[in-house]
């Protein structure tokens, strides 16, 4: 008898965790129970901004739900890292945010992998204003002639100096700009006169030797000599331009191992401008915030120099997206979009990072224009040499960075770097 | 009798039954699942065409798997030996008895208890370039050197070993000291008065009482080593360039960040099989009396 009943007891265990289960998804479900249009409507919007951008981000959040509050905005922060990996995932078994970010790179990546909702079958109802926006930005989010992204930000590669040590070597104008001529070998003087005039512990060119930012001046470098990205315009077959990746390439790794003005695999590159250890570097401008609130670092930001024959440079945008529901609801895309118009139409405070507002007409108001070092890079958004709509864009990212590391840390000749790339490039896409 | 016995089996399933329904959803069919994308062409939202053994054939020809399972290999292979020598020589020290016994035996399982992500942080910390403590402290001693001990190909290898040595060694060095400690008093006493010395008590009595416990530390070993992942994304990612990338980062890489899970798959069942392959070899070799 008492055996019967251990049995009965431990199938009642089994039984029951069995339930637990099925019952746990049945609730979920009911969460996403479409709201009707005068309720409250809570929309999810997965983030990757972290630091200032976070706080800016956020700050624009809270705005936002002060003032609309039939909609509340709730803010998933993610790891950077991670984010695009738990974007497309969580889209794909339905559980995906209402709101979501794509960098403009990113975007046909996600388009093709059925992550991101087409968004002018909504934008008709709501008289949707295009012509507001920087069309050079503005472009790079459509495919195929359909908007899927609302851009509001782009976020270029640009020149950081430190004034008092650029004033010390004698190369600072009266205007507090840096005095170079602009070409390949004005860059190479200045950097080398800067460096004559430094201590032992200073440095004239804060570079990593590895990663994305090398990368990012190898891009505007390759763009300046008329390169135009590294895949043809069918956006699946690895196209580069041999000569004129090498060039720029080869020009770069001289800044390493023949002229020596960087400093070979520094650490943190950033952090030695701050500590005013460094002439200048060259990095995002989402950079200014932080270089802003640095105590007693006087600096200037520009455009990178145009070092070949037309002005180009790296950069990126953030866009807003709508990801794929299971069951879309046009309230809630409705009310979704409200936000992200009202993101892109406070571009002003999305600017205290360091961003470039994708709207054209923020660019000219007065209280962006109040603040410091953006009007000095403000151009730069009409110079972007953003990538083709491929789908492949970051995979291809990954393969040139590991490549161009091996070129910079001077271990293979950048001919046969370039030729692995390539290689490689063909595994990646198949 | 025989019903008696059913009934006791039939009893046993409700108790087996939780863990066989845990363990067959996520273990068993995770791996059946597995090799069945290994023949697809399979993205990360379930895209799916049916290539068969396409993705086997392209693997063979991938220069980079090659690349990465070199690289893997090479680190069992220059890991294992001192993973096993330093943690007798470890275990040897741990227990002398002296006053330092109890000190001796924490600080060296200490590092065993940090976390990948803080001994890896420690590692970058002290081994950078211009203001790590390992440079600092050459240029103190006089040095003008200013090696790159994460950015060159030897050097970067050279630190993850010492990092990984430094950090596992220690629970190595347990199974030693557990295993030193069984063997009886009364066969040193032996030794001792048939006029032995310590090197051939060491030798003739101690060494071979460890050998059991040194196979199994050397398949434990080899086995964990061939899954390396975790310090070197963490120190290195796997550079520079691809130098020390080693299978699994590749795997990884293929998988989440070039959305091929297929081919993900594929290369996954390589590294199974090898790791199949080796554990076969090593209970093959292992002396019958012991199985």
């Amino acid at each position: 008898m008492k055996k019967g009943l251990s049995l009965l007891l431990s199938l009642i265990l089994v039984i029951s965790l069995l339930a637990a289960c099925t019952s746990g998804t049945k609730t979920a479900e009911g969460d996403n129970k479409p709201p009707s249009s005068n309720e409250k409507v809570e929309l999810v919007f997965w983030s990757l901004f972290s630091g200032g951008d976070g706080d800016f981000m956020q700050q624009m959040i809270d705005s936002f739900n002060k003032e609309n509050p039939n909609i509340q905005i709730k803010n998933v922060k993610l790891e950077w890292g991670e984010y695009y990996t738990k974007l497309i995932t969580g889209v794909s078994s339905g559980n995906g945010p209402d709101i979501g970010v794509s960098h403009t790179s990113k975007l046909p990546e996600l388009i093709k992998q059925g992550v991101v909702s087409e968004l002018d079958p909504i934008v008709k109802v709501t008289n949707q204003d295009w012509s507001t926006f920087n069309q050079n930005i503005l472009s790079a989010t459509m495919l195929n002639g359909k908007h899927y992204a609302i851009p509001i930000d782009t976020h270029p590669f640009v020149f950081f100096y430190n004034k008092t040590m650029l004033k010390q070597a004698g190369l600072l104008d009266d205007k507090g700009k840096p005095i170079m001529t602009q070409s390949a070998q004005g860059f190479v003087d200045f950097a080398v006169k800067l460096k004559s005039s430094l201590q032992s512990n200073q440095m004239a060119f804060a570079f990593p030797s590895k990663g994305d930012d090398p990368y990012r001046l190898w891009w505007a470098l390759y763009h300046q000599l008329g390169g135009k990205d590294v895949i043809a315009d069918d956006l699946k077959t690895p196209s580069i331009d041999m000569a004129k990746a090498v060039q720029a390439a080869d020009y770069i790794k001289d800044l390493y191992h023949k002229q020596q003005v960087i400093p070979l695999n520094l650490e943190n590159f950033t952090k030695s401008f701050q500590a005013g250890n460094a002439g200048f570097f060259m990095s995002g401008v989402w950079n200014t915030g932080t270089m802003e609130q640095t105590n007693g670092l006087e600096f200037g930001v520009m455009p990178i120099p145009k070092f070949f024959d037309k002005q180009a440079t790296w950069g990126d945008s953030h866009t807003l997206i709508l990801p794929i529901q299971k069951k879309p609801d046009q309230n809630r895309q409705k009310a979704a979009l409200a936000f992200m118009n009202y993101i892109a139409d406070h571009g002003h405070v999305w600017a205290k990072a360091g961003h470039i507002p994708a709207k054209a007409k923020i660019v000219d108001d007065a209280e962006f224009k109040k603040l410091p070092y953006r009007s000095d890079y403000v151009s730069v958004a009409d110079t972007v040499a953003f990538n083709k709509p491929s789908a492949y864009n970051w995979a291809l990212k990954t393969v040139i960075i590991r490549n161009l590391d091996t070129i910079w840390n001077n271990s293979v000749p950048t001919e046969d770097a370039f030729k692995k790339m390539l290689e490689e490039m063909k595994v990646v896409i198949k | 009798m025989k019903s008696k016995k059913l009934i006791g089996d039939v009893k046993a399933v409700p108790f087996l039954l939780p863990f066989f329904v845990v363990y067959a959803w996520f273990t068993v069919y995770p791996m059946l699942k597995g090799l069945q994308m290994s023949l697809y062409q399979w993205t990360l939202i379930r895209q799916m065409d049916y290539i068969g053994f396409a993705n086997y054939s392209a693997m063979f020809k991938d220069r980079q798997f090659w690349e990465a399972l070199w690289n893997t290999t090479l680190f069992v292979l220059l890991s294992t030996p001192g993973m096993v020598v330093l943690a007798l020589v470890l275990a040897l020290f741990a227990n002398m008895r002296t006053r330092f016994r109890t000190f001796l035996r924490s600080s060296f399982f200490l590092p065993s208890i940090l976390s990948v992500s803080v001994i890896s942080f420690l590692a970058i910390f002290m081994l950078q370039p211009y203001t790590g403590f390992v440079n600092s402290l050459l240029h103190l001693m006089g040095s003008k050197a200013e090696p790159f001990w994460l950015a060159d190909r030897n050097l970067a290898w050279v630190s993850i070993i010492g990092v990984t040595l430094w950090w596992t060694v220690g629970f190595n060095m347990i199974l030693y000291l557990a295993s030193l400690q069984e063997i009886p008093d009364y066969l040193y006493e032996a030794g001792t008065i048939d006029g032995a010395t310590d090197g051939q008590l060491f030798w003739n009595v101690t060494l071979p009482l460890l050998a059991p416990i040194t196979r199994v530390i050397l398949l434990l070993q080899i086995i964990a080593s061939y899954k390396v992942f975790s310090q070197i994304w963490l120190i290195t990612r796997g550079g520079p360039g691809t130098k020390t990338r080693p299978i699994i980062q590749y795997i990884y890489e293929t998988g989440f960040k070039n959305n091929d899970l297929g081919y993900a798959a594929t290369m996954s069942y390589a590294l199974f099989v090898i790791l199949l392959v080796l554990s076969f070899i090593q209970l093959k070799l292992r002396p019958k009396e012991e199985v």
